[in-house]
């Protein structure tokens, strides 16, 4: 098996985008999920 | 010799092999092959619950009239069958194999996000204890379809509430999960493993996974709605408040066609792996695979309403979507065509994961003509919820995802293991299972032709003879399905001891691997050197 260990500093970058791409995605379901469901209660309640 | 044994490469066991023991191992799991591991499990006993209702089914439809179960406990029956088989096995083995896989194959050392990826998993046996005791509750378990269309859904008992609770949960595990792969693959890639390098299973689970995350929460708005009309006094999907039931089925399906595809993507990233392999050969047309890939899942979303051809609508939109439905074949038959030409001269071989991945491109494109057919608006109108459909369905989930799952196990089991399976035995997995699933689901054709109506416990007797076939077949299918954990066990246990690559054809990051793998995968990435190796194509 040959492999090459990541730098302290393309650790750091990755785990920076890690948390980027996990809060943006995270945020885009969220919004979805409960989008659509605040949406229709305000629909109803209209 | 079919497969490379240990002589062929020594194991190379990780310094940081350690893990936690017992339950504690499983409970707190942050490792992605234990997490993969449990999915997998969790699949395999939601498909053999779904099998036995699928047998009760196939029992009371063996001849006309009504035998062992009341219409009631039978509608509850399709229903709950198709809830855990989607639900329960179908995706939770996708996301075990993506589990396992991933990492492995894109040289990363674990899922980006283990706890979270806990807490998906953990969801599920909460959700489906809940979906499966509501079949004990007062007035009996769903008994809508696994569409839950209204009013018939909006008259349940007390499963209603918790079937839609238990839809939640697997809906926000299905998005944790997703949200998971997309981080991994997007954040984990050993440098070097650029997209366009990617293994194809790769592309369609990160594919799939943006299909999840955003038609999920579409269900979850659709059922929230049944909900509400049925507790809170909305009127969404009620005509006598002004709602309109047909709008359920059009939010519905916005979510259930992608949905179909995130049942079957990677089904198409399995069989791309397995079948270069054993054809000793690099997949033909890589980016064209990606690319059909990614326009398969554009166009599951602009197709919906060809699953509603009959509620009535304007002949513009009818002909919209039978010709998006329409062209949905190009891009599935650009994948055929690449998996025929890879084979095209290869220096090919038989083993089990090979059989299963040929069985699935037969009948998968079996299933995906009688689509076509369904696609054909003045033509769906007859087949409209008779058992043609049923066949349809059962060919591209069955022989299609199932046999893709099938042969993705056997393909990376050895990887897994260490070991060896008992490649006579997964033959004769293979053969009964394909002989009998033709067996069980070819009459439907026939039988929804004449007019058999699906979710029905009783039928005309001109019917019988068909049904008897179908059901025979169901039952050596069923029966035969006991030989996948039998073999895997035996595997488990032991086995002929196999090197880090197992299939002499094999190429990607995983067979670089020891086998069984270290805990942690890549600790370190892989090398540019390695990463190259494994994209072959």
């Amino acid at each position: 098996m040959s492999a090459s260990a990541l730098t302290v500093a393309e650790a750091g970058k990755r785990r920076r985008g890690v948390r980027r791409t996990a809060i943006t995605l995270g945020i885009i379901a969220a919004v979805f999920y409960v989008g659509f469901i605040a949406m229709m209660i305000w629909r109803a309640t209209r | 010799m079919a497969y490379n044994d240990h002589a062929a490469t020594a194991h190379d066991h990780d310094a940081h092999d350690h893990k936690p023991h017992g339950w504690r191992r499983w409970v707190y799991a942050t490792n992605h092959k234990d997490i993969g591991t449990m999915y997998l499990v969790f699949a395999g006993i939601s498909f053999f619950i779904g099998g036995s209702m699928a047998m009760l089914i196939r029992l009371e439809l063996f001849k006309p009239g009504l035998q062992f179960l009341d219409p009631q406990f039978f509608n509850s029956m399709t229903t709950m069958h198709a809830l855990e088989m989607i639900f329960g096995a179908v995706m939770p083995a996708w996301t075990g194999l993506a589990n396992w896989m991933i990492p492995m194959q894109v040289g990363a050392p674990d899922m980006a996000l283990p706890r979270l990826n806990n807490f998906s998993f953990w969801i599920l046996p909460f959700a489906f204890t809940l979906l499966l005791a509501s079949l004990f509750v007062p007035g009996g378990g769903p008994a809508g379809g696994w569409t839950m269309y209204p009013p018939l859904m909006l008259q349940g008992g007390a499963s209603f509430p918790m079937t839609i609770f238990a839809i939640h949960m697997m809906g926000i595990s299905s998005i944790l999960g997703a949200i998971n792969v997309v981080v991994t693959i997007m954040n984990l890639r050993a440098p070097g493993m650029t997209l366009l390098r990617m293994p194809l299973f790769v592309w369609t689970w990160l594919i799939t996974a943006y299909l999840l995350i955003a038609v999920m929460p579409v269900l979850a708005g659709a059922v929230t709605m049944l909900l509400t009309d049925h507790f809170f006094g909305t009127t969404f999907f009620t005509a006598a408040g002004g709602g309109d039931p047909v709008m359920y089925q059009h939010i519905f399906w916005f979510f259930g066609h992608p949905e179909v595809y995130i049942l079957i993507l990677p089904a198409f990233g399995v069989v791309s792996e397995i079948i270069p392999t054993f054809s000793r050969k690099p997949l033909f047309g890589y980016e064209a695979m990606v690319y059909a890939t990614a326009s398969i899942a554009f166009l599951s979303f602009i197709v919906w309403a060809h699953h509603m051809f009959t509620v009535g609508m304007p002949l513009a939109g009818q002909l919209f979507f039978m010709l998006s439905t329409m062209l949905i074949a190009i891009p599935t038959g650009v994948k055929v065509f690449n998996w025929t030409a890879t084979m095209y001269k290869g220096s090919l071989s038989f083993e089990p994961p090979m059989l299963f991945a040929l069985s699935f491109l037969f009948l998968f494109t079996i299933g995906g003509l009688s689509g076509l057919m369904l696609a054909i608006v003045p033509a769906d109108y007859q087949y409209q919820d008779t058992y043609f459909v049923v066949a349809h369905f059962h060919y591209v989930l069955v022989p299609g995802a199932v046999f893709a799952i099938m042969g993705g196990v056997y393909y990376w089991l050895p990887k897994w293991t260490g070991n060896m399976y008992d490649l006579t035995l997964a033959k004769w997995h293979f053969w009964l299972s394909t002989i009998f699933v033709n067996v069980l689901f070819f009459p439907q054709h026939f039988l929804g032709l004449a007019g058999m109506p699906r979710r029905i416990p009783d039928y005309a007797v001109q019917f019988t003879d068909w049904n008897q076939v179908s059901s025979i077949g169901g039952f050596a299918f069923g029966l035969s399905q006991f030989l996948f954990p039998y073999i895997i066990w035996k595997c488990v246990r032991g086995g002929v001891r196999i090197g880090n690559r197992a299939w002499e054809g094999a190429h990607g990051l995983e067979w670089e691997l020891p086998s069984p793998p270290p805990f942690h995968s890549w600790t370190d990435p892989p090398s540019d050197a390695l990463i190259q190796r494994g994209s072959a194509h």
